[in-house]
């Protein structure tokens, strides 16, 4: 098909239907032109006139949200002394999407900072190039205040680097109760898998040991967020919006820290532990594990010099000996097994037995702690000389169920509960456990050691310390505790028909501190108050029938000083226990001296 | 006609080059050529480097280059026969998306027929300006009013059915492509001024009863990116910066951070722009612009060459369209206008929009050669 020719059309009309499409052609030119210079001149604008604004943009100036780390709770004592405060430090932020060279950064530091210890920034190093590159991370150095300002003067080498201020956590008393207060320490990988890390941001140390792990939920608070402005070196420029951190609460604890002090002071650097409480709430007044450490080396990292002399020295104050250090209760347990048998009718208080000084059963000779023996002995004697014979005697016709189900309740053989990580539990021999754990049958000679609290029975100073209790509060089931106020379920009454037999083994008690013949006789002489108490011997190693000579045996093989007590008898205030290695002192005397301290010093109002 | 024949021949042989004898046109292929080493080059950057990306892309040009080539040869008056019927198919596509079309990121856009699926709309952009072309070939201009309102409704018509899709911005352009016709059919100025107010009165009703959320979405975070730094404004916050950093030499070839570090979206299609700005600086941008305003000038020159009202309509109509996108996408990626899903013509990675310009390149090249000679 061919155009139609406009034949019709006149030559008029032809020039000026041209004209007019010329007309419109030029028009669109000039449009397209017109357009197209506007966007050449939004191009000058983006690209030169504002160049430098774009330009810092790409280069990383824009805005991030950094974490407010919350302030940690403070950890007071009962009588509102602070333990465990916030200190106001330097320290550096690294921020790794910013810094251009790592290791140019680390060495330009150590030759700027030549106090850093040695080996801690060869450390830091490491875990910064495998660190993620949104988190930023301190060097756990807290910088003094010319390090502070020499790094101040040289900052501008330094991109992503910034100096900040942060909370330091510290102990003022240093190594006093802290095996009960813990420390914070960095967070290793293990801990930030199972934390919440958004809770986390900002904050790098975690509690590691102590309440400050237990309520680590409590101490923590919530991290706020802010809104910063940085320049491309990572520098904040300004801050925008700001949600405030919650702080972590505070908290106060049960403990003493007169008390707790003057324990510590007294035992030096013994190996020994003291817990005491109060027998009425289960509030822990002294949670004593010596020797102890200084906390304060954790908290920015332990130089591994420091930890290794912990970890080596042979006194091992690393080792929370309340609650880990499991020990042969010995003695401690007879007034426990007495009670036992006095409630079931096994005999009756007053019945007399005859001790020649050894117990004899199936070709084997159990030997009294005194040769020749205590002549004829009730119950209350047998608690008052701490009579072994009576009690080797006794186990045979209560048998090791009997011994087990009672001493049960008394917090033997299973975790008391204490608000502290990684308790041990002791054992309570039974046939049961035993069938359990070794896949052997009982054997009654077992019994008979067992009912002295030596063969396979173990018990923590804390078991002993809340057994005591128990018995102080004549029965009254308590969980020791270290924070003040902890919402605690109700216990059990023990069961005990014959509210008289408290009564009976009590005097037993007694008599150990008051009776001539008492074994504790010689150092509770002229107390103010009265005390009952227990004390026990821990065989660290068997001698096999051979006599005990203390001179000729090895330090560290000797037996362990054990001493459960509480005073006054009738309205009890304190209720202690004491657990001396290889004796080298006695634990009665030490005992002793705690519940006169706490109760003519501490508490003499009430005593 | 002894003579007659004599000086055509003599004509034929002066003006017939190699490239006129394939029916090309040597300042349209040079700009062509040209922007496609540009598009290559920055796609490879864009992706990062990536050879597959590069590869499928320079694949695809010679894809359109072969379809562009093929559409010169086609006579201009060959094409106006097949216009109507075209533009019948053309609707009845459009029809058929509608019922039984592809659902992809929420609209009804592509059509499936077994062994390729494309979009309607994007032959529509072609053929609707074709049609109103074809609509005034025989009269003189001006067309007389009523026939100009036939092509108002058929233009209308059309931009409807894609707009129910939905798909607003491209009904727009095309709308606007058949639209030009009409301009440059000459409608006069009066009626285009009381057109464009009718429009703007009519723009809060569209807004309120006519435009989904996600259109308005668009349009509020054009007027204030900043208001949302992290949510829909970032694409235009990013593609600003990448702009703006670029400064005026740029940051080099395989320079662009914003790109590379991920910053950029789209930054191989509808962004590539701010890539190029960003590695070109705005000796790359300024250099970029020169080229579309030589091609477009050409197109024109081309119209105003063009023997019939026809060839001069769509001529001019298809180097206009040209020029939209052009604005509208650079607009869109430097913060001036809203962002709508276009990609720059010839420069970005991409299929169905390339061919259709390429079409149109051959069309404008088939005009520019098929000529006769003319007495008058």
């Amino acid at each position: 098909m061919q155009p139609r020719r406009n034949n019709y059309q006149s030559e008029n009309e032809v020039n000026q239907q041209k004209l007019l499409f010329r007309g419109r052609l030029y028009f669109a030119l000039g449009f397209v032109i017109v357009f197209f210079l506007v966007l050449f001149g939004r191009m000058v604008y983006l690209q030169w006139l504002n160049y430098d604004h774009y330009h810092a943009m790409s280069e990383g100036n824009r805005i991030s949200v950094e974490a407010l780390p919350p302030v940690r709770g403070k950890i007071y004592d009962r009588n509102n002394v602070l333990l465990a405060d916030n200190q106001p430090v330097f320290a550096l932020k690294f921020s790794k999407d910013k810094i251009d060279n790592i290791d140019a950064t680390i060495n330009l530091l150590k030759k700027l900072l030549p106090d850093i210890p040695d080996g801690k920034l060869e450390k830091f190093y490491n875990r910064l190039k495998v660190a993620s590159k949104y988190r930023p991370i301190y060097l756990p150095y807290s910088l003094s205040e010319s390090e502070a300002s020499i790094f101040a003067a040289n900052s501008y080498q330094f991109s992503g680097v910034t100096l900040t201020g942060k909370l330091k956590r510290i102990y003022p008393f240093g190594p006093v109760a802290v095996h009960a207060i813990g420390y914070v320490g960095k967070i290793n990988p293990s801990e930030l898998k199972t934390l919440n890390e958004a809770e986390y941001q900002g904050t790098d140390v975690i509690g590691k040991t102590g309440v400050e792990r237990t309520y680590e939920s409590v101490l923590h608070g919530k991290p706020g967020l802010q809104q910063v402005e940085t320049n491309a070196r990572g520098k904040v420029i300004r801050k925008l919006e700001t949600e405030p951190a919650t702080p972590g609460k505070d908290i106060q604890l049960t403990i003493d820290i007169r008390l707790q002090k003057f324990i510590e002071e007294y035992l030096g650097n013994k190996k020994a532990a003291v817990v005491v409480i109060e027998p009425k709430t289960g509030e822990i007044l002294a949670y004593v594990s010596s020797p102890g450490y200084d906390p304060n080396l954790f908290v920015d990292g332990i130089s591994s010099k420091n930890y290794s002399a912990l970890l080596h020295n042979p006194y091992r104050p690393l080792i929370n000996r309340v609650i880990n250090g499991q020990y042969p209760p010995g003695s401690t347990i007879k007034p426990f097994v007495a009670l036992s048998a006095i409630e079931n009718g096994v005999i009756s208080p007053h019945t007399k037995i005859s001790d020649p000084g050894y117990f004899d059963f199936k070709n084997h000779r159990y030997r009294d702690w005194k040769r020749g023996g205590h002549g004829l002995v009730d119950m209350n004697k047998a608690i008052t000389e701490s009579c072994d014979t009576y009690f080797y005697e006794l186990s045979l016709k209560m048998g090791i169920q009997m011994i087990h189900d009672d001493l049960y309740p008394f917090g033997f053989g299973h975790t008391t509960g204490i608000d502290l990580h990684g308790e041990s539990s002791g054992i309570l021999p039974s046939k049961e456990w035993k069938r359990e754990t070794k896949n052997k049958p009982w054997f009654k000679g077992e019994t008979i050691i067992a009912a002295v609290g030596q063969g396979y029975f173990l018990a923590t100073p804390i078991q002993l310390a809340k057994a005591v209790a128990i018995m102080a509060n004549r029965g009254k089931i308590i969980t020791p505790h270290l924070l003040k106020g902890k919402d605690i379920e109700p216990q059990p009454q023990i069961p005990i028909e014959k509210i008289s037999n408290w009564e009976k083994v009590i005097k037993g008690m007694m008599n150990v501190m008051n009776s001539y013949h008492g074994t504790a006789y010689r150092y509770a002489r002229g107390l103010p108050f009265t005390m009952a108490g227990k004390t026990g011997t821990a065989q660290v190693f068997s001698l096999g029938g051979e006599d005990y000579d203390e001179e000729n045996i090895k330090k560290t093989l000797r037996d362990h000083s054990l001493f459960i007590g509480f005073a006054p008898v009738k309205k009890p205030k304190i209720a202690i226990s004491v657990i001396i290695e290889n004796s080298s002192v006695k634990a009665a005397p030490v005992a002793v001296d705690i519940a006169r301290y706490y109760l003519t010093q501490l508490h003499k109002d009430e005593s | 006609m002894k003579i007659e024949l004599d000086v055509r021949e003599k004509v034929y042989r002066r003006n017939k080059g190699w490239l006129e004898s394939f029916h090309l046109d040597g300042w349209l292929l040079g700009g062509i050529l040209l922007l496609m080493l540009a598009s290559s080059m920055i796609v490879y950057s864009a992706s990062s480097g990536d050879a597959e990306v590069l590869h499928r892309h320079l694949a695809r040009d010679g894809f359109a280059f072969l379809l562009m080539l093929l559409f010169a040869q086609i006579p201009p008056n060959l094409m106006r026969v097949y216009t109507p019927w075209l533009f019948l198919i053309g609707t009845i596509m459009l029809a058929s998306v509608l019922l039984f079309g592809e659902i992809g990121k929420g609209a009804r856009r592509w059509l499936d027929l077994g062994f390729f699926r494309f979009q309607p709309s994007e032959l529509m952009k072609l053929v609707l300006p074709l049609t109103i072309a074809w609509l005034f070939a025989h009269d003189t201009l001006p067309p007389p009013n009523r026939k100009m309102l036939v092509g108002i409704i058929i233009v209308l018509f059309t931009a409807g059915l894609i707009i129910v899709e939905p798909d607003l911005g491209t009904s727009i352009l095309i709308a606007m492509s058949g639209l030009f016709v009409i301009f440059f059919a000459g409608l006069s100025w009066r009626l285009i001024l009381s057109a464009i107010g009718v429009v703007a009165a009519s723009l809060p009703i569209v807004w309120h009863f006519y435009m989904y959320d996600y259109q308005k979405q668009r349009v509020m975070t054009f007027l204030n990116p900043e208001s949302d730094p992290l949510g829909s404004g970032y694409h235009i916050i990013q593609s600003k910066i990448a702009i703006g950093s670029g400064g005026l030499e740029g940051k080099g070839f395989m320079g662009s951070t914003q790109a590379h570090l991920d910053f950029l979206p789209e930054s191989t299609t509808d962004f590539i722009f701010s890539v190029l700005a960003e590695e070109f600086g705005l000796v790359g941008v300024t250099s970029l612009l020169i080229l579309y305003t030589l091609i477009i000038g050409r197109g024109l020159y081309i119209a105003s060459q063009a023997q019939d009202n026809f060839a001069r309509l769509a001529a001019s109509s298809l180097v206009m369209t040209l020029f939209v996108y052009v604005f509208v996408n650079i607009g869109m990626v430097s913060g001036l206008l809203p962002v709508v899903g276009l990609p720059l013509p010839l420069i970005s990675y991409g299929g169905s929009s390339l061919v259709t310009l390429m079409i149109s390149f051959g069309i404008l090249m088939s005009i520019h050669t098929h000529k006769k000679l003319l007495t008058s």
